[in-house]
Order: C-alpha cells, then sequence, then structure tokens
C-alpha cells in the first residue's frame, strides 16, 4: 500500500494518528530534537538526521514504573502495572531500527524474554524514514547499513520534493495508513525508490575484530584509551543500542511504585557491592566493559557488532572520547588509511 | 513464550529470623501458598522492602526442604540492613529463583569436600542438605568451615551436632585467632585445608567465603593437585534484573546471574577476571 | 587559518618539549586533532612521539585542569596547557587542596575564545569543509562556496561572556595577553528570569530540566565538582533518586549548583557537555550574580588567595534570608 501527504499537511496526520495513543516523532525541543510524544503545538522536526538521544525510548523507556506497592501493618500488595497502549514511532532512522533489533536479540530472543519490552515492541507500529543527506557524524555504511531503507519498518517513509512517501509494509504498517483515512491519497503512481546517501568512512576494518579482542582484555592498549573519559554517561544514554537499567523504588514506606531506568556500565556505582568491593572500580575497567560489550561480548553472543553508526557518541561525547576512537585505537582500521 | 514479567516479584512472609551472629540473621520465607518456587542447591533470589529496594541473596535452605525458603543475611548494605530491620510476619517481594546452581550431576559417586568461610557457608549449606538427603548418590563429606571468631560461625549447632552425626561424613571448625570459649582448631581456613591434606583423587572440592580466602583456598588446592576442573566456587556480584539484561554482573559474555554464580575454576580461568 | 596555526602549535611545543623531554615534567595535559578538524581532544603526552600529536587551535575547548584530578595520583609533576578558564579552574583545585601549586607546570595561552561548530553549520548553512580565520574574521568554506562570518558571532555560548580570557596563574605565558574584556550581556538571560514571576521561572526550569537524562556530563566536567564521592552516589542516606521526576530532576541540579556557590569560574564546561542542551550556565550565573550583589563582586579562581565568600564570614555579611 502506497499513499503520499504534502508536508504542510503533517499536523493534521499528526493530529489524527495521536488520537488513538502517543504518537512518537522528532520534536524540536529549544536547541535540541528528540524523540518525544506528539502534543498540539509541538514542532516536528523531519529534517533531522538524529535525535540527540536515539528512539530506544520507545521501547525500552528511559523510565518504566511496572509495579505499585502498598504497605500496612505486616502486609505488603504488590500490583502490577501495565503500560501496554499502543504506540507510533513515526520518523525511526534506519540506523535506530537496526539497534532496536539488536535490542530484541536481548529482551526477546535470549531467555527469558523481557515481558515489559515484548509488549511495547508489539504494540509499536513503526514508520521508518530515509535518510537524504547525513551529517558529517553519520557512519553507517561502515555497518552495511543502507540510510536509504529501514527493512523491519511497518511503513517505510521518504521525503521527496514537500512530499511524504509512506509504504506499507506489515498488517500493522497498512493499519495505520487506513488510520489516517482520507488525508493520505493514492501513491501508486510516486517513486519510492531513496537515493543512495554515503555517509562518513572512517576506514574501519570489523572484519575480525571481535574474535582479536577476545584475547585483548589485558592489552595495554585500554591503559591509554579511557584516559580522557570523563566518567559521566553521555555515551550511554545517547546510544541505541545500549540497554543496561538499573530498578528502583519511587515513593515512601506506605507506598510508590518500582521503576527500572536507564543506568550505565560508565558509573562507578553501576557495580559497586554492598560490601565495598567494586569489580569495575576504575575508569579503565568501566572503558574497557563499554566497548568491549560493543565490539567482543555481544558479538559473541549475538554475532554482529553492537553499533550503527549512528554518531552520536561522536557528536556528544564532551572530550570525543567515542566508539570510532576505540575501534581504531583496537586495531579496527583499514591498514592502507593508516 | 512465557507472558510473565520477569521482574516482578511475589508477595511473602517472613515466618522466623533467627540472629546467627552479631551482624547475620537467618530469615525463614514463605511464599502465599507454600514454597514460593522451585530451585536447586546454589541458585539465588531477589528479596525486596519497597522503598529500599530489591537485592539478591543465595538461598540457604536445601530444596529438600519444603516448608519454606532460608537465607542467611550479613548485614552490609541497604536491603539487607532493611531485612535485619523486619520482624517476624512482616511481608516482602520475593523473585526468582536465578542463577545455574551446582553441577550436581558431576558430583555424584565422588567424594565431596566443602570449604567455608563466615557467610559463604550459606550457599554451600543449600547443597550440603540436599548431599545429606541424597546420601547414597556421594561419596565421603567433609566440611571445613571456619570465621573469624566462634561468634562469627553461623548454624554453629546445626554444623556441629546435625552434621556431624550423619554417616561418612566429616566436620572440621576452626576460628582465625584464639578465643577463651573456643578449644577447637585456630588458623586460617585455607592453612586448615592445607593440613588436612585431602586427596584428589575421586573428589570435588566446592568452596564460598570472602574474596581473600577464596584466593588462598585455590591456592592450596592447587598444591594438593586439585585440578581446576574439581574446584567449584560460586561468585557474588551487584545484580539489578537476575536475568542477565542489566548489563552489571558479566564476566566477558558469561553473565553471572544467569550462566553463574557456580563456576568450576577452569571455566573461571578463561573467563576475564573482573570479579 | 593553517598557517598561523603551524606555527602558534610550533611555539607550544617547544616550550613543552624541552620540560617533558627533559624530564622536568612526567606528562603534558594538551589537546589533539580528534576525527574532525572541529573537534580537538584532550592529549596525555608523555614522549615526543605523543607531542608530534599537539594541537592548539579555535576547538580547543575542553577543560583540562579537571583531569590533574587522576593524574596527580600517578605522576610526580604534570605539565598542563591552561586557557583563562583552565587556569580558574586550577586556581579552584587550589584552593580546595585537590592540587599542589608545585605538582603543576601551568603553559598560559591567552585564549581568543573556541569556536562552536553548530554555529558553523548554522552560518554556512550546510556542513562547513574548512575555515581561515583572520584578523577576526572567519571563512567558512562549503560545498557551494565561502561564507564570512566575524570570530565573535561563531564562539560557543561559554566563551561569548568570557571575561578573563587570560590565564590568571601561570608559569610561562606561550603568547601575548588579549586582555579583560568587556563583557556586557553575561547576566541578561539570569536577568530576563529574574523578571519572570515564580510560577513562570519554575515552570521554565521545569520544562527545561525534564530534558535531563541524569547522565551526569555536566557534573563530570566541571572543576567544582571535584568530591570524592557526590551527594548523588551516597547510599545512606540516599539524597537522589533515579525517577525522571521534577522532584529528582531540581534536587539534582539545584544541589549541584548550590554546591558551586562563590566556587564556579563559569567556563561552562557543563552547559557544553551536556547533551540535550540545558541552559546550566544561567543557574550558575544567578548564583555569581547573587554573591556579587551580596558580598561584593567576586570572580572564582582569579585569585587563590581571596577566599570564596561562602567559606569566609564577617560579622558585616548580609543575611539576606533572615531579614526578608
Amino acid at each position: 500500500m502506497k499513499k503520499v501527504i504534502a508536508r504542510e499537511k503533517l499536523p493534521e496526520l499528526w493530529k489524527s494518528l495521536a488520537a488513538k495513543g502517543p504518537l512518537f516523532l522528532p520534536i524540536q525541543e529549544g536547541p535540541v530534537v528528540l524523540f518525544q510524544p506528539w502534543s498540539e503545538g509541538a514542532e516536528a522536526n523531519l529534517d533531522a538526521v538524529n535525535t540527540a538521544v536515539s528512539a530506544k525510548d520507545v521501547f525500552l523507556p528511559r523510565e518504566e514504573t511496572y509495579l505499585q506497592y502498598r504497605c500496612s501493618g505486616n502486609q505488603l500488595e504488590l500490583i502490577p502495572v501495565e503500560n501496554a497502549e499502543p504506540v507510533i514511532a513515526f520518523g525511526v532512522h534506519p540506523c535506530d531500527l537496526k539497534a532496536v533489533e539488536m535490542l530484541d536479540k536481548v529482551y526477546l530472543d535470549q531467555e527469558p524474554s523481557d515481558e515489559l519490552y515484548r509488549q511495547r515492541r508489539e504494540k509499536t507500529t513503526v514508520v521508518g524514514l530515509s535518510c537524504r543527506e547525513p551529517d558529517p557524524f553519520c557512519f553507517c555504511n561502515e555497518f552495511g547499513i543502507n540510510p536509504a531503507d529501514a527493512p523491519g519498518a511497518d511503513v517505510m517513509a521518504h521525503l521527496k520534493n514537500g512530499l511524504v512517501l509512506l509504504e506499507a509494509r506489515t498488517d500493522k504498517g497498512k493499519a495505520l495508513l487506513d488510520q489516517a483515512g482520507d488525508l493520505l491519497q493514492d501513491g501508486s503512481d510516486e517513486k519510492f525508490e531513496a537515493a543512495e546517501v554515503k555517509t562518513a568512512d572512517f576506514g574501519l576494518n570489523l572484519e575480525g575484530l571481535p574474535e582479536n579482542l577476545k584475547e585483548r582484555f589485558e592489552d595495554p592498549v585500554w591503559d591509554e584509551l579511557y584516559k580522557s573519559c570523563l566518567g559521566c554517561g553521555v555515551c550511554t544514554y545517547v546510544c541505541p543500542t545500549c540497554y543496561c537499567f538499573d530498578v528502583e523504588d519511587f515513593g515512601h514506606e506506605g507506598e510508590g511504585q518500582r521503576f527500572r531506568c536507564w543506568d550505565s556500565c560508565m558509573y562507578g556505582h553501576f557495580t559497586d557491592m554492598a560490601g565495598g568491593h567494586n569489580p569495575r572500580a576504575g575508569r579503565k575497567e568501566r572503558v574497557r566493559q563499554r566497548f568491549m560489550h560493543k565490539l567482543q561480548y555481544y558479538p559473541e553472543t549475538f554475532n554482529e557488532i553492537a553499533c550503527v553508526g549512528c554518531g552520536r557518541c561522536l557528536r556528544s561525547c564532551p572530550v570525543n572520547l567515542d566508539i570510532v576512537q576505540a575501534i581504531k585505537a583496537l586495531g579496527g582500521e583499514t591498514v592502507e588509511q593508516r | 513464550m512465557s507472558s510473565a514479567n520477569v521482574l516482578m516479584p511475589q508477595q511473602a512472609t517472613i515466618l522466623d529470623i533467627t540472629e546467627e551472629t552479631p551482624d547475620i540473621k537467618t530469615l525463614r520465607v514463605v511464599g502465599k501458598e507454600g514454597m514460593p518456587f522451585d530451585f536447586m542447591p546454589g541458585q539465588c533470589a531477589m528479596l525486596s522492602v519497597p522503598p529500599v529496594g530489591e537485592a539478591i541473596f543465595s538461598i540457604t535452605s536445601s530444596p529438600t526442604c519444603r516448608e519454606c525458603l532460608e537465607f542467611s543475611i550479613k548485614d552490609v548494605g541497604n536491603v539487607s540492613g532493611a531485612l535485619h530491620g523486619l520482624q517476624p510476619g512482616q511481608q516482602i517481594g520475593i523473585r526468582g529463583p536465578y542463577g545455574n546452581g551446582f553441577p550436581i550431576e558431576k558430583m555424584k559417586g565422588k567424594d565431596i569436600l566443602f570449604i567455608g568461610g563466615g557467610i559463604g557457608l550459606a550457599p554451600l549449606r543449600s547443597l550440603i542438605g540436599y548431599c545429606f538427603a541424597h546420601r547414597e548418590e556421594f561419596g565421603h563429606i567433609d566440611i571445613v568451615y571456619g570465621a573469624r571468631s566462634p561468634a562469627d560461625l553461623i548454624r554453629k549447632s546445626e554444623v556441629r551436632e546435625s552434621w556431624a552425626a550423619e554417616p561418612d561424613t566429616s566436620v572440621y571448625l576452626t576460628v582465625d585467632a584464639e578465643f577463651p570459649d573456643w578449644n577447637g582448631h585456630v588458623g586460617f581456613v585455607p592453612n586448615y585445608v592445607s593440613e588436612l591434606a585431602f586427596k584428589p583423587e575421586g573428589r570435588i572440592a566446592l568452596t564460598c567465603g570472602p574474596p581473600i580466602m577464596i584466593k588462598f583456598v585455590l591456592q592450596a588446592l592447587d598444591k594438593l593437585q586439585f585440578s581446576p576442573e574439581q574446584v567449584i566456587t560460586t561468585l557474588e556480584m551487584r545484580m539489578k534484573c537476575g536475568v542477565g539484561k542489566c548489563g552489571r554482573c558479566n564476566l566477558g559474555s558469561v553473565y553471572v546471574c544467569k550462566d553463574g554464580p557456580v563456576f568450576s575454576l577452569d571455566e573461571l580461568n578463561a573467563l576475564p577476571s573482573e570479579y | 587559518m593553517a598557517e598561523r596555526n603551524v606555527e602558534s602549535v610550533n611555539k607550544v611545543r617547544e616550550a613543552v618539549s624541552q620540560d617533558l623531554l627533559g624530564g622536568r615534567i612526567d606528562l603534558l595535559l594538551g589537546w589533539e586533532k580528534g576525527h574532525y578538524w572541529w573537534q580537538s581532544r584532550p592529549l596525555f603526552a608523555r614522549s615526543e612521539a605523543d607531542l608530534e600529536k599537539l594541537a592548539w587551535d579555535s576547538f580547543c575547548a575542553v577543560n583540562l585542569s579537571r583531569y590533574l584530578l587522576e593524574e596527580l595520583k600517578d605522576h610526580d609533576k604534570v605539565g598542563v596547557l591552561v586557557k583563562g578558564c583552565d587556569a580558574r579552574a586550577f586556581n579552584r583545585l587550589l584552593q580546595d587542596n585537590m592540587v599542589r601549586r608545585e605538582q603543576v607546570i601551568l603553559y598560559g595561552l591567552p585564549c581568543p575564545g573556541m569556536l562552536d561548530y553548530n554555529r558553523l553549520v548554522e552560518k554556512a548553512g550546510g556542513a562547513p569543509l574548512e575555515i581561515t580565520e583572520e584578523n577576526g574574521r572567519v571563512i567558512i568554506k562549503v560545498g557551494s562556496g565561502e561564507q564570512e562570518a566575524q570570530r565573535d558571532d561563531l564562539l560557543l555560548d561559554k566563551c561569548k561572556d568570557c571575561r578573563y580570557p587570560d590565564p590568571a596563574v601561570y608559569d610561562q605565558l606561550l603568547f601575548s595577553p588579549q586582555g579583560e574584556k568587556e563583557v556586557t550581556e553575561r547576566f541578561k538571560t539570569v536577568e530576563e528570569l529574574e523578571e519572570m514571576s515564580a510560577e513562570e521561572r519554575f515552570g521554565y526550569w521545569e520544562k527545561e530540566l525534564s530534558r535531563c537524562l541524569r547522565c551526569y556530563a555536566c557534573r563530570q566536567a566541571c572543576p567544582f565538582c571535584s568530591c570524592r564521592e557526590c551527594f548523588v552516589e551516597q547510599e545512606n542516606p540516599r539524597w537522589q533518586g533515579r525517577a525522571y521526576q521534577p522532584s529528582e530532576n531540581f534536587m539534582f541540579h539545584l544541589v549541584r549548583a548550590y554546591h558551586g556557590t562563590g566556587r564556579c569560574i563559569d567556563c561552562g564546561e557543563c552547559e557544553r557537555s551536556c547533551p540535550v542542551d540545558i541552559p546550566l550556565q544561567e543557574l550558575n550565573r544567578k548564583l555569581i550574580k547573587d554573591i556579587n550583589e551580596l558580598y561584593g563582586d567576586y570572580e572564582a579562581g582569579l585569585d587563590p588567595e581571596q577566599e570564596p565568600p561562602l567559606l569566609t564570614y564577617r560579622p558585616d555579611d548580609p543575611a539576606a534570608f533572615s531579614e526578608k
């Protein structure tokens, strides 16, 4: 099913789609673009290449309450909280959608599957959006990702000459286009091929990198690489493939909620044990954990490197200690380019 | 495909609380309808006290005990502190079981050597109880258990009286230094193991205790010619999920909560030493 | 830019290499180029080969003084390249007894202000390919041609209202001073915020802080955040919860800002580091303004002998809270 809509009509489309549940869009929030639920008056920005924080927020929210507790006397009541609203995620770029597939492997494929994630994943209709012009931080080509197409999207959207072309690829996608009804026009005559997009070429050679790293846990490269790391969590929080979380209670002794929220392996606190021992006590151990997880541990289990080249860590790390620097330091660079 | 949220605890009630040492209490816990879940020795459970939170503890009772779960808990942090402050009859949250448990198949037909220190007896006790309940499946059982002082030994009467009275079982107790009320062995656990000179043939050694004790016990067993496959230990890490997703307890691509916490020494030697 | 740049880098390299290779310092904290020409990242130089990578250009924004906290654990004597703000940061650490003066050699770099890549993009109307700088003007090359702009219009926010571009402390000053700059708009936004009603202001901050990811980049990049254990991580009592709730956002940001009262050197690293562009400098500047109004002009980090107003007591100190 192929449809089109003029870009100036989009606010009407947002309104119609948001009527049935949260509609996540790249939204201009002051100086930044964030993937957030749309509300009347919010300014969607489909031209932004990448949101400051990835679209994983839709599937693995930064904060997710899953139970309520009530204590009275000796009694403790634990009541599950359901979060299962149908959601539309409109404007997910191919890199971010590929990253969601990487999260699927951890949260769905690996036993036991995660029901909170599964419900969100199943109830979300994803509208992929092809990239027209990459920003200089984009390097998804290095991971074989085609910025012009997001396989796995329920609807694939392209921006073209003041139009948005929409192609439904799944039943969920068709239902979404049906929901929009008359706002959309027939697009069967429109050409749906997005132009080829070339992203930054850092000359990375990822072939065999995970295998090589298996023996490099104690490598001296780690003694240098971590040095500039400030120990903040920017890289992990903006990253679409980082998925670590914490569980915490919010409330008082009488009642409250339990939620899970994003956490970061870059924090010392992350692995600090109650007795005081910390297996990853220093920045070196933590930087190693982050990069080894992306480049060796995850690939060992799931057969692919846990990076999609979205470039957010290149853009956002305050000291420019990013995954490209790590890959190069670890020998994942084409020799001729050195 | 399961449809339950793995992070969702169930309600449990504290039956009673035993003060083992000045900072260790044993809690007996029962679910709404008896046992909260089935488990195997060496597995763990998440206990929660809102609004303080959740933490993981090894189950110290044997699965052959069908009345309740027991947890011997040292007061070292927020959740353990909150658990120490509870009274019998109060309710907590519980979920589990987590982890692989001890390799019982591999132990069958072998002589078994348990080496515990302080609170480290907790996970071993579950397995010791299991071995006694399936006595014919195992050979001779030796239990070496020590603590800093007599006051720091947990389950004292059980260890001294019940365990020592089991058939084909030897119990060796030790404390780190001389104490007026102590007429047993004095010395560190690893040294006692060396003194007792256990033979490796046909034997499996299982150890748990403070990291420094484990380190020297491993050295002692190595000197006694135990091969890494014969030595089994159980690790402790900070954990939040228990199912290998929250990202804290990994050694390389192995998650201690899910793939451990029990490892043989040869398995452990093949992993990054980040514990 | 290229020529002037090569010249000035050489001058810096010359100054430090004698000390590093001669063993007067064990480590030099400087900058090197990142993947892009608009990124200069920290360099930890120990050898001649390391010094080859040294950069000193319009993108050396990272405040290097903070790294002293870690590096002085492993090194007896460390050399640091310091801009105006880095030098004030050093004084700040000195005042908190986090470093000793004799452990550090400071190479002073009078700073023309650092450029903001996003501004270059805005100005050029697309991804800039390279820039040339000349007499306060910047020529930005883009695919379709060139754009010219005033350098001052391309500065990072943190550099725009910088009063003291010259290092307040150094062992060696490598270039001629820029001189104290007159700044007129430093407290402009603060004044606008002060004009708001309490409700409006609360709403403003609630919205701005709602973007906070709690990544703590602002804290980690900050030279006054040098506590060995931050209140955020303290377990007992637990001051800071992780919930993304307004109460927790305010808890973190207000306590952070208050901890900096009279100690914030206004380097703006917090705001520059924020991945979601929360205007943190406005919070800090409100407190700087209050301190100035209550206790007289005070510029943190300028003079290590001058105690921060909140760390001293004078009988005639105003008691603004009790008076109201």
